[in-house]
């Protein structure tokens, strides 16, 4: 029997799989073994998983792009359904990176700052308003087919807007309200033995976002493949 | 007014577990009418609007070439429009715009600039003229309906495409739509477009096609004409329908059986 | 090019006897402007002098997004949006004309809301007018080609009124963004320089040249 799309995607989400595993103790043994901030204490430790979520929420729209992008030139469902599980999968991620945030801004800053307006976190938070709008246009659009096809309009449109988002906010942020929306020079200082924790947690959390999309995008298409029409078929599209 | 042929071949329309159209074979020269016939869900919308450019297969090859030219490259999608007058259940007029300002824009849309001449010929041929000026969304359902066919044709297309244009029309107004279509028909002569008629009733197939193409559940199932019209076949329009109440009845009996 | 143009003619007449999107954004904005003055406490004239670039831009953004919701309206009925996904040719044509028109519309609204705002704000508009006025001019062209996509694309849904400001507001944050920095220079007495426009014509090249290019994908059935 031939491959079919979901039998290949399925091999890559065992090699996949096979990675995360072995990098997830990983990552827990250099987090648990890493020093104790004198200042933040064990908040700090967030630290090392709010930024890596970054991977998942922008990568995550990026797929869903490029995958929306080669719906609409080549329009096959195998596209769309890889572009909806990056626009689920990044919406996981961004939503842990605006939950995990707060925490860490608390942390960081002391009592009262659950949130803070800095240049990351409000892109950040831009970015999902943009997640929760591709989801909406997927639910409210009348037709499968039309759905898929806005959606991947909107996926391209969003994209865009993320470098978009950046380039606005480091040109004009310093002269806005919330208090000077800057980027900052350091992420935050890296003081000794922080640096690999860092660095491991960057590599786990990719691959935790890879798995997490290739495993979404299996599902969906193996769906759809149980789906395909049989000879006793349905009727006419909806035309909305 | 440029002569298209177009040729489909294994036409599929789906998307997700709903397949509007599978493995549909076609084929309309320059000049021919062609009604598709069938069942609501049959899939007829779909492949017309194949046709008209609005949608494209999701498999499937769907070709339209100069009918004079068998070498020619394809037309390309956005080209192919431009030979295509397409008239709905809808009117696609303005209500604001009086019914001659209707007829320019929709000739700009094409990018064609009719003479004022060609205008009110077209308005008069189509009992509009007296009421050129008026705005369109002042009128009946009759007159809405001849300035839709009307619009439909000012940028002389080579293909006209109706999609159900009888839905919503009571019995005398439908006859009248007919003899009109009809009428227009027989005086192009020779320089007739080619027709395409999508509808449920097959009476106004036999009316206003000489060939039809049975649509069932997304399939070909049968291919009547004049031409091949033989007594125990008839090309007419009670065989037609015995025909889909045959196809009604063995969808029913699988779905029974299915759900067994 | 043509059909940009017949667009551009239809929906200006169209719009000249029927009125409703510049009545309907007109009203509204001045309905913005009044409840701003309800909703905060007695300011010196300077601390209102720097909110106003921000108040304009509000006004200004959500008057657009009710005006773009009504873009296709008129091609609701007889579902006249079809005709126009029959004309042959570059689609982008059309989003052009249609965005032309709302162009027109919707600057003439917010010029008759500046006089509005200028009065009632107490704000002196005058000083850098020509910068403010150019400024507010190039805004709209991001602001109406990312619109009128967006208004293509949920005009075809039963939630439509919900659906257009949920799409486009994400959109519309870099523009808000750019044009308040760069209305504060001129308003503020600064020359207009390129540098203020910078921002702003980089955001609505990109927004109309994709726009343009992915028409196509959404006047499809």
């Amino acid at each position: 029997m031939n491959p079919t799309p979901a039998d290949r995607i399925g091999l890559t989400l065992r090699v996949l799989g096979w990675i995360t595993l072995v990098l997830l103790p990983v990552w827990a043994w250099t987090v648990i073994n890493s020093p104790i901030d004198s200042v933040q204490g064990i908040m700090q430790k967030i630290l090392y998983v709010h930024p890596p979520l970054a991977y998942g929420a922008y990568l995550g729209f990026v797929a869903t792009a490029i995958a929306g992008a080669l719906f609409l030139f080549k329009g096959r469902e195998v596209h769309d359904q890889l572009a909806i599980a990056g626009a689920e999968v990044g919406t996981l991620f961004c939503t842990l990176m605006l939950i995990t945030g707060p925490i860490w801004a608390r942390g960081a800053w002391g009592p009262g700052n659950w949130w803070v307006w800095d240049a990351r976190l409000t892109l950040t938070l831009l970015l999902w308003f943009v997640y929760l709008a591709y989801s909406l246009l997927r639910s409210f659009t009348e037709g499968d087919e039309r759905a898929a096809r806005f959606a991947s309009v909107y996926g391209i449109l969003g994209v865009v807007l993320i470098p978009l988002n950046y380039w606005i906010i480091d040109l004009v942020g310093g002269a806005m309200h919330p208090d000077n929306l800057q980027f900052e020079e350091n992420d935050s200082s890296l003081g000794e033995g922080m640096g690999l924790p860092f660095l491991v947690g960057n590599l786990t959390l990719f691959f935790v976002f890879a798995y997490l999309l290739v495993l979404r995008w299996r599902v969906g298409v193996l769906r759809v493949e149980a789906d395909a029409p049989s000879n006793a078929g349905e009727g006419e599209l909806q035309h909305g | 007014m440029k002569k298209v042929r177009l040729r489909g071949q294994a036409i599929e329309k789906r998307y997700g577990r709903v397949a509007a159209l599978r493995r549909v074979d076609f084929e309309i020269e320059a000049g021919e009418s062609l009604a598709l016939l069938g069942a609501n869900g049959a899939g007829k919308s779909s492949l017309l609007k194949i046709l008209a450019g609005l949608s494209r297969p999701s498999g499937g090859t769907f070709e339209a070439r100069p009918q004079d030219e068998p070498d020619a490259e394809p037309l390309k999608r956005d080209a192919l429009r431009a030979s295509i007058g397409y008239v709905g259940h809808a009117t696609l007029v303005y209500g604001e715009l009086s019914a001659r300002e209707n007829l320019i824009f929709a000739a700009r849309l094409h990018n064609k600039r009719p003479t004022r001449e060609a205008l009110d010929q077209l308005l008069d041929d189509f009992a509009l003229l007296d009421v050129a000026e008026r705005r369109a969304g002042t009128f009946s359902r009759g007159m809405a309906q001849r300035l839709s066919i009307a619009r439909s044709i000012v940028h002389e297309p080579s293909l006209l495409l109706l999609d159900e244009p009888f839905t919503g029309l009571d019995e005398l107004s439908a006859e009248r739509l007919s003899e009109r279509l009809q009428a227009q028909r027989k005086s192009e002569g020779d320089e007739k477009r080619s027709l395409v008629v999508v509808t449920h009733d097959p009476r106004r197939a036999v009316e206003l096609a000489d060939r039809a193409l049975i649509l069932h559940r997304g399939e070909v199932r049968g291919t009547p004409s004049r031409e091949a019209s033989t007594s125990d076949t008839p090309y007419e329009a009670d065989a037609l329908r015995a025909r889909l109440s045959e196809l009604a009845r063995e969808s029913e009996a699988a779905a029974r059986a299915g759900a067994a | 090019m043509n059909v940009a143009l017949a667009l551009l003619w239809k929906d200006l007449a169209t719009e000249w006897r029927s009125r409703d999107r510049v009545v309907a954004m007109t009203v509204f904005s001045f309905l913005v402007v009044v409840v701003f003055q309800f909703a905060w406490p007695r300011m010196e004239p300077e601390e209102i002098a720097r909110l106003a670039p921000g108040v304009l831009w509000v006004t200004y953004v959500f008057a657009a997004v009710i005006g773009l919701g009504r873009t296709f309206a008129t091609e609701l009925e007889n579902d006249a949006m079809t005709a126009l996904a029959l004309a042959p040719g570059t689609r982008g044509w059309i989003f052009l004309g249609k965005a032309a028109a709302t162009w027109v519309l919707i600057s003439l609204v917010q010029a008759m809301t500046a006089v509005v705002f200028a009065l009632f704000m107490r704000v002196d508009l005058l000083t850098g007018l020509a910068g403010t006025a150019s400024i507010v001019g190039l805004a709209n062209v991001a602001i109406c080609s990312i619109g009128t996509l967006l208004s293509a694309m949920s005009v075809r849904s039963r939630f439509r009124e919900v659906l257009l400001p949920v799409l486009l507001i994400p959109t519309l944050i870099p523009v808000l963004a750019a044009a308040v920095h760069s209305t504060t220079a001129t308003m503020g007495g600064e020359a207009l320089t390129l540098t203020l426009l910078q921002p702003l014509i980089v955001i609505g090249g990109i927004y109309s040249i994709l726009c343009f290019l992915l028409f196509d994908f959404v006047l499809d059935e």
